[in-house]
């Protein structure tokens, strides 16, 4: 297991990025399958507390099957998962209370509108908000114009918003993040990148997938490169470049001084994934 | 994005808050989906008219025999067209994949959906039941319409365990319009001939003891309870049965994601 070092204490990493070494989720040697296609296969990780850590991969990869094991939306074959000091198999509600999830493909009940969204997860995580505190929660994500209004009404970035919103609304230790700004222009992108450092920055473990290395850069303190549902590298963005410049794979398919997405295409190669 | 989130902290929702959250929702959805709901009461109405002018009416079974007619057709019309649609829809755009990632424990998502389904059916009853004193001029006392209410919840139970089963083990969107459409059919033609010889002693036998006919023969039976037999006692017997065996399957296969 690539995890991180055992020791006490806090660490600064190269974006700045402060993270303890308390482990906010703990994968080990976790195997899924659909039939006889193995989807995972082995993947061990840990995430600190006030870690964004980053999880890369191409498509089929795993990375959203990874996900869902840790969500509780698949059942492994095997492996442990724990979430803080919770084994989401022995409590699963427990478990859930504990992370925020925004699925890669979300939406909602069509008929409710962006209020009644918010008010039926807040419900749903224990959370007692008023009309006004709800609406408050709206404007701070730039959607109180939006509170009436139907969820497939929204733009792609401000559905995002939403849906990061219900899965931070409990203030969850660990926020689960399934390719957050997929989809998202350079300006809806960068919001988000900035709100998923806010959250970091109030003491929140994250996990994303993502198939951009500008994001893995601007915001992982780690990242994990993932292919044919083994976990084939992890380290902060500086040190896989560091790790892997002068792998002969990586070499191939650089042009110029290396960069993670060498690292990334040269590590898992160039052929289409689907 | 102005302020700052709030520090990590761990929420305990309790089941009464989980449940009172997602009825709300649900009931939300159901009645801003009002035109839909109204328009499965038009065919039972349509039904109860139409057979309180059938020339061969005394074969069917009489004026209370054709309000439960009306009613089964309704229930079945709401459980197996409606709420299966509307399931299937929402399993499709992955509404049940984002909240089985909350704490909510998964049966109360389905408990939520089938109780606002059985408050549909309630009101739907009603409307039959007013238009059965104008049409067929069918009036009954309060504790009868209140015991008819009972059985009409018990009723639902046995099309929603079918729906459920249905909606459950199909994943396909327009598999599960298809296959209720044609199964929509046969389970309310059997309830309409639960008490009919028209198609013979054997045809009326099987009949009966359909869903649909088993629904039928409850109703009837809530609506004139000083006519409450040992065939409605097995009509409820089967009713719990079907509702039990139907809805077991649909909960135990179920299939939250179309993947």
């Amino acid at each position: 297991m690539a995890g991180p070092a055992h020791n006490c204490g806090f660490k600064v990493s190269a974006t700045g990025q402060t993270a303890t070494n308390r482990v906010a989720l703990q994968v080990e040697d976790l195997h899924v399958s659909y039939g006889s296609r193995r989807a995972v296969d082995g993947v061990s990780l840990e995430i600190n507390e006030g870690e964004i850590f980053g999880l890369l991969g191409p498509n089929g990869a795993g990375k959203t099957s990874t996900l869902s094991a840790i969500e509780g939306l698949l059942r492994p074959d095997s492996g442990s998962i724990r979430v803080g000091d919770v084994d989401p198999r022995v409590n699963p509600a427990a478990a859930r209370a504990r992370m925020g999830v925004q699925l890669q493909s979300t939406s909602f009940q069509s008929n409710l509108t962006i209020r009644e969204i918010v008010r039926l997860f807040a419900g749903l995580y224990g959370v007692a908000l008023t009309r006004s505190g709800i609406d408050d929660l709206l404007a701070d994500v730039h959607l109180g114009e939006e509170a009436s209004k139907r969820f497939s009404q929204l733009s792609g970035g401000q559905q995002k918003r939403v849906s990061l919103l219900i899965a931070t609304i409990h203030s969850p230790p660990l926020v689960l993040l399934d390719e957050p700004t997929a989809g998202l222009d350079p300006q809806a992108r960068r919001q988000l990148w900035d709100r998923i450092e806010r959250l970091r920055d109030a003491g929140r473990s994250i996990l994303l997938t993502t198939h951009s290395m500008e994001e893995a850069q601007a915001v992982c303190r780690r990242v994990a490169i993932i292919d044919n549902g083994k976990l084939v590298t992890v380290d902060t963005p500086a040190g896989l470049i560091e790790k892997h410049k002068d792998d002969p794979r990586v070499r191939k398919v650089a042009h110029g001084e290396v960069t993670l997405e060498d690292v990334f295409i040269g590590l898992t190669g160039s052929e289409l994934r689907d | 994005m102005s302020s700052q989130p709030s520090a990590p902290s761990i929420h305990s929702p309790t089941l009464s808050g989980i449940l009172k959250a997602l009825l709300g929702a649900d009931l939300t959805v159901q009645l801003r989906n009002g035109r839909a709901l109204l328009l499965t009461f038009f065919p039972p109405l349509a039904v109860l008219y139409g057979l309180s002018t059938a020339k061969r009416r005394a074969q069917l079974g009489g004026p209370i025999v054709n309000v439960a007619l009306a009613l089964t057709l309704g229930i079945a019309l709401i459980a197996i067209l409606g709420y299966t649609a509307s399931v299937a829809r929402d399993r499709e755009l992955g509404v049940f994949q984002r909240l089985r990632v909350t704490p909510a424990p998964t049966w109360t998502i389905m408990v939520s959906r089938l109780a606002v389904q059985i408050l549909s059916m309630l009101a739907m009853s009603v409307v039959v039941f007013v238009a059965a004193a104008v049409v067929e001029n069918v009036r009954l006392d309060p504790a009868t319409y209140l015991l008819a209410l009972a059985m009409v919840i018990f009723s639902s139970a046995v099309f929603l365990g079918v729906g459920q089963a249905l909606v459950g083990l199909i994943k396909s969107v327009d598999t599960v319009n298809a296959v209720g459409r044609l199964s929509f059919l046969p389970l309310v033609a059997l309830g309409l001939f639960a008490h009919s010889t028209i198609f013979g002693t054997t045809f009326e036998t099987i009949a009966r003891w359909s869903p649909g006919g088993a629904v039928a023969t409850l109703l009837s039976g809530a609506m004139q309870p000083a006519a409450w037999s040992a065939d409605t006692w097995w009509a409820f017997l089967a009713s719990v049965l079907y509702a039990i065996v139907f809805a077991g399957i649909g909960i135990r296969w179920f299939q939250w994601s179309t993947r």
